[in-house]
């Protein structure tokens, strides 16, 4: 696919090593320090930075899958900013992949960290209220001091979707030096539209500023928190399931839902009777998972036969294989009585959620429109379906129509798929993205 | 304030690393690293000067595709008055600028200079700036900015030669016994007080970015040859405004200017480092730059034009909802029967350690600022904010409005000079 231009100053990567001999690749930057913790590790010399492999997918499918490890990273406290509530995560600077435009190849670029030292930064935002994360690219600005000094210029946050994180900001920041950091994240107001419960709020921008320490130790910690798949699982179809975050990643990290640490791509543990908002014993963090599709009301638009690729999906996944799909991602699409909230007037509201095919994760900034025909002939021709955030029903597209009626149907067509970063085992899926053709049952 | 370590830099970055750090002792050293530049003088004659003091273009080299090059070395130097303005201190003040005028050149091999001045300035006098002038206080336009320029004037000093805009600016303030040989007569002290936190400082042109990797903030994938920082050529004869276009046609300031200078902090290492280069030409130009690879590495297969068609102008809104829109694109929305607005004077800078441009641009009036950088946000367009133009990678930081008035009355002038 996309050649990886690979500078001098990109870390030490082994490439198609086995899960068993994954060895921490070492890189310079930190005074000595003969622990052993990380186990047998020959290449972490004395003043060696202990960072860990990124192994290679050999071929990945065109949809989600499973990448090689969890990550593990340390979960700071939530921090308070206007009607924002923000949690920060830092990791070890990690490859990651950006989306420019319509998703072909030369609209996707990986990313590697320019330097071995620093953090792969993140931080979930969301609305204490009503706990929905807010997943729009909202231009959030991180701003780095170390010792009250500011560092370098100021950066845009990348939005990003993972697996095992859900919808969060991030990038790989590099820090020459070990130390207290300070990072202050301005958040703008919000330029999307929003309903509900969220209707009216987040209009004025907020700061929110948190420190972390980087040092040996958490390189550390992040590093040996690092889980393997097994080799023959890594690009395979099916995704991490969410991490349970807690006050400190270590303790949590892996073990999901406290089961064997199974990873759950079969669908049994993802389906409609998991809550993902329930992660009671943590502090509550909210991962950024849509309601199923049985919890959006209205009339459910239905896949026309053979034109989408959910009727030749037959691996058994979770609930999203009863969705209309396009490249790889699902879609919930409902048509909301005059009656609702979200309609204007007498019309009807046309409700489309796309998200991730097993955790249910919401696509955000993709631009899809609307066509209805009624026998052969056009009913609406281009409605544009308004990218949008509600107290309950979350992320989603919507418009109001004037006519729709039972047997209608309905084109939604993907000017662009989402134009959000990815890590790991979705860069390959919500891509090229084919029209879907539904009905009004 | 330390002066740089000449053994650690080649000549050029020393000199241009002099401009920044100023003062007299920077321009002693700068001296001895220029002794063998021989400098052009400048005219006796104040009247073979024009009358319009951002009358630049015609003083300046051309490329070959017929875009006007810019100075390399810049200062802005922030001004305050000492005393409210007075016939004796304009008379000195104009004194000072013609001995500058006699000088040197006035072409990018001696030194082009403008004078503007602030809102602020203009609010010490009884009368009010005249209807054709557009100047009002400095707002944020877009997000938010940390600081204004509420100082009185700014002197804007350019030349391809550092040591003549360090010169200029010592000599103007004491600090230097002649210009260019001449022995200075008079200076600006009495009148005028520099505010240093506010001095600025930059250079722009083939090559000179890539000469600063040693700042933390500079990757070095900036491009070998490239103008800007960002790596790409600006400033191409279409996309600019003529001089008659930002002029000011009536009234008692017929022939002037007004200047907007935004400076910016640039986010380098993720627009060179992660971003891919189709994905900066996307950004930069437009998606269909990119598609049908038009530009070359760093503009250069441009030409005179930054080829912005019709089609592609009006394409913005859809191309947003494609997921990326251009900076240029989105910027060209706001010409005027095909013609852009701005005259773009902007430069690279290095102040504070960090990469970043001084925005300086004329036009007619503030308002038309106002709309083209607007329409450069895109904050109507569908496009994402990391994908909206260059605007998730530059932040800035400071704003200032100013008239620059015509050369008679580059002097102090009152805000209603009929009545002055
Ligand atoms: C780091 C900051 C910036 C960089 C690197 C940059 C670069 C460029 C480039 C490469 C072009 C296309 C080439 C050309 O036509 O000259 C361009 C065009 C333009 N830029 Fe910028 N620019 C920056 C900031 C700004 C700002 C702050 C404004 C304020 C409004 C602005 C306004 C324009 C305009 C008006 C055009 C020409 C559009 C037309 O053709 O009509 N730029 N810029």
């Amino acid at each position: 696919m996309h050649e990886r231009d690979i500078d001098r100053r990109t870390f030490v990567r082994s490439t198609g090593a086995t899960a068993g001999a994954l060895a921490l690749a070492g890189c310079a930057g930190f005074g000595a320090d003969d622990s052993d913790e990380n186990g047998a590790d020959d290449s972490t010399g004395d003043d060696e930075l202990p960072t860990p492999a990124f192994p290679e997918v050999e071929d990945p499918p065109d949809a989600v899958y499973l990448p090689t490890h969890r990550e593990s990273m340390r979960v700071l406290e939530p921090v308070e900013a206007g009607d924002y509530t923000l949690a920060p995560m830092l990791s070890y600077p990690h490859p990651f992949w950006l989306v420019t435009g319509s998703g072909g190849e030369d609209g996707v670029q990986r990313v590697d960290p320019e330097q071995s030292g620093g953090v792969h930064l993140m931080f979930v935002v969301w609305d204490e209220e009503t706990n929905v994360v807010l997943p729009v690219d909202t231009g959030a600005e991180i701003a780095v001091s170390l010792d009250g000094e500011r560092v370098g210029s100021p950066q845009s946050a990348w939005p990003m979707i993972s697996q095992e994180m859900g919808f969060h900001f991030g990038d790989n920041v590099p820090l020459e030096e070990e130390g207290t950091y300070a990072i202050e994240v301005e958040i703008p107001p919000l330029s999307v539209r929003t309903t509900g419960d969220l209707e009216g709020r987040f209009t004025e921008s907020a700061t929110a500023t948190f420190e972390f320490e980087y040092d040996r130790e958490f390189m550390l910690e992040v590093t040996d928190g690092v889980e393997y798949l097994d080799e023959a699982e890594w690009g395979e179809p099916g995704a991490l399931e969410p991490m349970a975050h807690g006050a400190h990643a270590d303790d949590e990290h892996g073990d999901g839902d406290g089961d064997d640490g199974d990873h759950d791509h079969d669908g049994d543990g993802h389906g409609d009777e998991h809550d993902h908002g329930d992660h009671d014993h943590h502090a509550a963090i909210p991962y950024s998972a849509l309601p199923p599709a049985e919890a959006y009301p209205g009339t459910h638009l239905e896949p026309v036969d053979d034109s989408n690729e959910s009727s030749s999906r037959d691996d058994g996944g979770p609930e999203a294989d009863d969705l209309p799909r396009s490249g790889d991602a699902a879609f919930v699409a409902t048509l909301l009585e005059s009656d609702s909230r979200l309609a204007d007037g007498e019309d009807y509201y046309v409700l489309v959620s796309p998200r991730t095919p097993y955790n249910r994760v919401p696509l955000a900034d993709m631009s899809l429109r609307a066509a209805v025909e009624r026998d052969g002939e056009t009913v609406t021709d281009d409605a544009t379906l308004e990218q949008t955030i509600d107290g309950e029903y979350d992320l989603h597209y919507g418009t109001s129509l004037a006519d729709v009626r039972s047997g209608d149907s309905v084109a939604i067509q993907i000017e662009s798929p989402p134009q959000v970063a990815r890590h790991q085992g979705y860069e390959t899926a919500f891509l090229e993205m084919p029209p879907i053709e539904l009905r009004v049952p | 304030m330390t002066l740089p370590d000449r053994s650690a830099l080649s000549r050029r970055d020393y000199l241009r690393s002099l401009v920044a750090v100023g003062g007299a002792s920077a321009l002693a050293a700068c001296t001895s690293e220029g002794d063998d530049v021989e400098i052009p003088s400048g005219t006796d004659d104040p009247d073979s000067l024009p009358e319009r003091q951002h009358a630049w273009n015609d003083a300046l080299t051309r490329d070959d595709d017929g875009n006007v090059r810019p100075p390399e070395h810049h200062v802005l130097v922030a001004l305050s008055l000492v005393d409210d303005p007075t016939d004796e201190a304009r008379e000195r003040v104009e004194a000072a600028l013609q001995e500058l005028e006699r000088a040197y050149e006035w072409s990018n091999e001696g030194l082009l200079f403008t004078l503007g001045y602030t809102p602020a300035y203009f609010d010490r006098f009884d009368g009010s700036l005249p209807d054709e002038v557009d100047l009002p206080e400095p707002r944020a336009v877009i997000g938010h900015v940390d600081a204004f320029d509420e100082f009185d004037a700014l002197l804007h000093l350019a030349s391809d030669h550092s040591q003549v805009v360090l010169e200029a600016e010592e000599g103007l303030f004491g600090e230097a016994d002649e210009f260019n040989g001449q022995e200075i007569e008079t200076d600006l002290m009495d009148v005028f007080e520099r505010v240093d936190d506010h001095r600025r400082t930059g250079f722009v042109g083939p090559g000179l970015p890539a000469e600063h990797t040693d700042i933390s903030g500079v990757p070095d994938s900036v491009p070998e040859d490239a103008p800007f920082f960002m790596g790409f050529r600006s400033g191409f004869a279409e996309s600019q405004a003529t001089e008659d276009r930002v002029t000011i046609e009536d009234g008692p300031f017929a022939g002037a200017t007004t200047q907007h200078v935004e400076s910016m902090t640039i986010q380098l290492r993720t627009w060179l480092e992660q971003d891919s280069h189709y994905q900066r030409v996307a950004k930069m130009f437009s998606p269909e730059h990119a598609d049908e690879d038009l530009t070359g590495d760093i503009g250069e297969a441009l030409g005179g034009s930054s080829g912005l068609t019709d089609e592609r102008i009006e394409a913005t809104e859809s191309d947003a909802r494609g997921g990326v829109v251009g900076h240029a694109q989105k910027a060209a929305r706001a010409r005027e029967d095909g013609d852009p607005l701005l005259l773009r004077r902007d430069f690279n800078t290095v102040d504070g350690d960090t990469p970043g441009l001084h925005f300086l641009s004329l036009q007619a009036g503030i308002e038309e600022f106002v709309r083209v950088r607007e329409a450069m946000e895109g904050d109507d367009l569908d496009a994402p904010n990391a994908n909206n133009g260059i605007r998730s990678y530059i932040f800035p930081n400071q704003r200032g409005n100013y008239l620059v008035p015509p050369r008679s009355l580059r002097a102090l002038p009152a805000a209603a000079p009929d009545e002055a």
